[in-house]
């Protein structure tokens, strides 16, 4: 197990997943896993912009939206992005279609997985696990 | 062909029994054990509901 670095550092390093993918990882020494952790999140996310899901955001019209939002904000700086740039907009007329749902599905899941990210670098950092 | 249910039910699968086979797993064993096993209980589990779902609304 890795030696453990103080506190504050923990945190900066484990928040680097909000950039990128992974990020935190590599620099904490993990790269291979890193390397495969941001293709799968990256390649979760490709798919559910492919299937027509779309990025939620806070001010969405209804609560079950902006727990979306939420759950795909934990992406970080390609929610930030996506949300500025327009992509992916919610669309209600797109709403009624087949793949909508599964979209979304696969968009919240990256988010979710990047927060899971997030805390499993914490816990590498802190040395809780290796 | 992603607008196919049960490609892309195969392939949200695998997605996240890779993510978690990662994260958890050190060892290649232990790697391909998770994966089926998170495969097996999300694939047929999602094909049960499915079934479920049809044979409740006749």
């Amino acid at each position: 197990m890795a030696e453990p670095i103080p506190r504050w550092k923990a945190y900066a390093l484990s928040l680097l997943t909000l950039l990128v993918p992974g990020l935190s990882h590599w620099f904490l020494g993990k790269r291979r896993r890193a390397l495969l952790l941001f293709l799968i999140v990256a390649a979760t996310f490709v798919v559910g912009i492919a299937l027509k899901g779309a990025l939620f955001s806070f001010g969405a019209p209804n609560w079950l939206y902006r727990l979306g939002a939420i759950a795909e904000s934990g992406l970080g700086l390609p929610y930030l992005v996506g949300i500025l740039a327009s992509i992916a907009k919610l669309d209600p007329a797109e709403s009624a279609s087949l793949m909508f749902g599964y979209g979304n599905v696969f968009l919240v899941t990256s988010g979710l997985m990047n927060m899971l990210l997030i805390m499993d670098a914490f816990d590498i950092a802190v040395g809780r696990k290796d | 062909m992603l607008n196919d249910h049960f490609i892309t039910l195969v392939l949200f699968s695998l997605l996240v029994a890779c993510f978690f086979g990662v994260l958890n797993h050190r060892d290649l064993r232990g790697f391909f054990i998770s994966i089926a096993k998170t495969m097996g209980w999300m694939v047929l589990g999602s094909l049960a509901f499915a079934y479920l779902m049809l044979w409740t609304g006749r």
